[in-house]
């Protein structure tokens, strides 16, 4: 009897769906007083490098809420339109009312899922920007998702529909401009339901507002969710802990099967053993 | 290996193939086995503002899988396989009496290995994929040298500053403190949870794991990889490997690898492959 082995199958996931569009959203500001960063060793390009953390709790809900259990209350981070709600078509709105009454469980970052684009920008875990002379990527604390981003002087590859997007970037002065399509639907914005369809298309702006704060905005665009474009803001801040760095988070299933984020200082839940029989005692 | 089962694998393999690859990157192409360069034009190797060779780039294993896969062709050539003239010798595990028990049982139930659950893959597993399958995308400055692995999406940012190890701190990927030996970047691996299998054959570390490895670049599109891997509770000798990357042309790009968001593996187990218990719900 051959033992029939397909794990590999795990590795792969096709959500064919929707191409993005492809028109690009020009951003409008670019202060008269607009800080100067300092730049890589190839003299030119803004130096982003560094470990960085989202100000606020919008990770709840992009467009405000209470503060609860601990977690502090948040005004919209929707700076478009200015009312700070999501321009949602009717049935589009039922459907985000419905995903919030069902957050507890519904929720795909409870999976340990990657969060996907904006919200794995705006989470309470820090991000990591990698950088030199031609290369830009951001490497996200929270299930070690990351995003490498390509220069915009070839097309998105869109063929497949993937929960960290395709991204595309270029420079406008010292802004990074970041065009995001092929996004799947299964994601959403925040805990409370906020979503959109394969649809969607982001244009993301990365602009140092000082050494140690970069405002970043996203523009987004789902003419299947959206009765227009709308724009969110927020800032992200330097974490300057000495030592800091992104550390591995990585889930571990308890019996039922279900995923918990285990944290590598957690020694005792970490060598509970789910299937591993292997015993050994390990140095402290 | 059955010819049943061969093929089995290999449509599993090439659904992975077509969807990990990209519009362009031919990924068996990249498997055709290279024997490392043997002479260097050194002074020709590119090199970033400190001197240190510049590792950045896409890279591919390039030949040699590791055990138990089978990535072929229809004749039934396995390009996973080690050793002979398609790749480098597979690594030769010397365990312990307990650990040699250990590890024929996890051979029986090798639907355990914690990849198939879409877990990190750990170190040297992170670079020992199968060839041609799954790059690295390679960016480095003056501190470090950040490895992000399509596969598993598993990240490692290196310091190359030589800083001690944190203490209690247990991590899938371990914890990796980088030097440079003249052109050669030199990793020191420790702090493992222990939890890692080093293939789907069932071999295995635990969390005395310790591995050395040393990146270099031997011509502008190869690195030389080779890991030291010591267990003293696993192995009475420490386990040696060692391929080579080739650089992926310019056109070719790291595409997204989601797994746990698509699981569709431990489905297929059945009651026969012992896996049904597995199976999650």
């Amino acid at each position: 009897m051959s033992k029939s082995r397909v794990s590999r199958l795990a590795v792969c996931v096709l959500l064919v769906g929707a191409v993005a569009g492809t028109e690009s959203f020009v951003g409008a500001q670019e202060s008269a007083t607009a800080f100067s960063p300092s730049r890589l060793w190839d003299g030119k390009t803004p130096d982003f490098r560094g470990i960085w953390r989202a100000q606020g709790t919008a990770y709840v809900n992009v467009e405000g809420h209470k503060g609860e259990r601990g977690i502090a209350a948040s005004t919209s981070i929707v700076v478009d339109p200015p009312d700070g709600k999501i321009p949602y078509k009717p049935e589009a709105l039922a459907k985000r009312d419905e995903n919030y009454r069902a957050r507890a469980t519904a929720d795909p970052s409870l999976k340990c899922y990657q969060a996907g684009v904006p919200r794995a920008t705006y989470l309470a875990t820090p991000l990591q920007i990698l950088q030199s002379p031609g290369n830009f990527a951001i490497v996200y604390e929270e299930n070690h998702a990351f995003r490498v981003f390509h220069p915009n002087t070839r097309p998105h590859f869109d063929a497949a529909d993937w929960w960290m997007g395709d991204t595309r970037y270029h420079w406008d002065g010292d802004t990074l401009v970041a065009d995001v399509a092929a996004l799947t639907d299964q994601l959403w914005f925040d805990r409370a339901g906020n979503f959109h369809s394969t649809a969607v298309h982001i244009v993301e702006r990365y602009r140092m507002t000082g050494a140690d704060t970069i405002e970043y905005e996203a523009r987004i665009d789902d003419a299947e969710v959206y009765s227009k474009p709308w724009t969110l803001r927020m800032e992200l801040r330097r974490v300057k802990d000495r030592g800091a760095r992104i550390i591995e988070d990585e889930c571990l299933e308890d019996e039922n099967g279900v995923r918990h984020h285990v944290s590598p200082y957690d020694r005792k839940n970490l060598l509970k053993s789910d299937y591993s029989r292997w015993k050994t005692a390990a140095p402290e | 290996m059955t010819l049943a089962h061969s093929r089995k694998r290999l449509s599993a393999i090439g659904l992975c193939i077509t969807l990990s690859t990209g519009p362009a990157r031919t990924a068996l192409a990249q498997g055709v086995p290279t024997a490392p360069t043997a002479s260097p034009a050194v002074a020709a190797l590119p090199r970033l503002p400190d001197g240190h060779p510049d590792l950045q780039g896409l890279w591919l294993k390039s030949a040699g899988g590791f055990q138990g896969l089978f990535i072929g062709s229809l004749d039934g050539t396995n390009f996973a396989a080690g050793g002979g003239a398609r790749g480098p010798a597979p690594p030769r595990y010397e365990y312990t009496p307990e650990a040699e028990a250990e590890w024929r049982d996890r051979q029986r139930r090798n639907y355990e290995d914690p990849e198939a659950r879409c877990h990190l893959p750990g170190v040297p597993r992170a670079l020992d994929q199968p060839a041609g399958l799954y790059p690295v995308q390679i960016i480095q400055d003056e501190k470090s040298v950040a490895l992000l692995h399509e596969a598993m999406h598993d990240v490692r940012i290196i310091p190359t500053d030589d800083s001690p190890h944190p203490r209690k701190y247990w991590a899938w990927d371990g914890d990796s403190r980088g030097r440079w030996e003249g052109d050669t970047l030199v990793v020191d691996v420790a702090n493992f949870n222990g939890r890692t299998w080093l293939d789907m054959q069932g071999n295995f570390v635990d969390e005395n794991e310790h591995v050395l490895e040393r990146f270099t670049l031997v011509d502008r599109d190869t690195i030389l990889y080779e890991a030291t891997v010591t267990d003293p509770t696993v192995f009475v000798k420490p386990v040696e490997m060692r391929f080579t990357l080739k650089r992926v042309p310019a056109e070719q790009q790291i595409l997204e690898y989601s797994c746990l968001e698509g699981e569709r593996s431990l489905q297929h187990y059945t009651e026969e492959d012992g896996g049904k218990k597995q199976r999650v719900r």
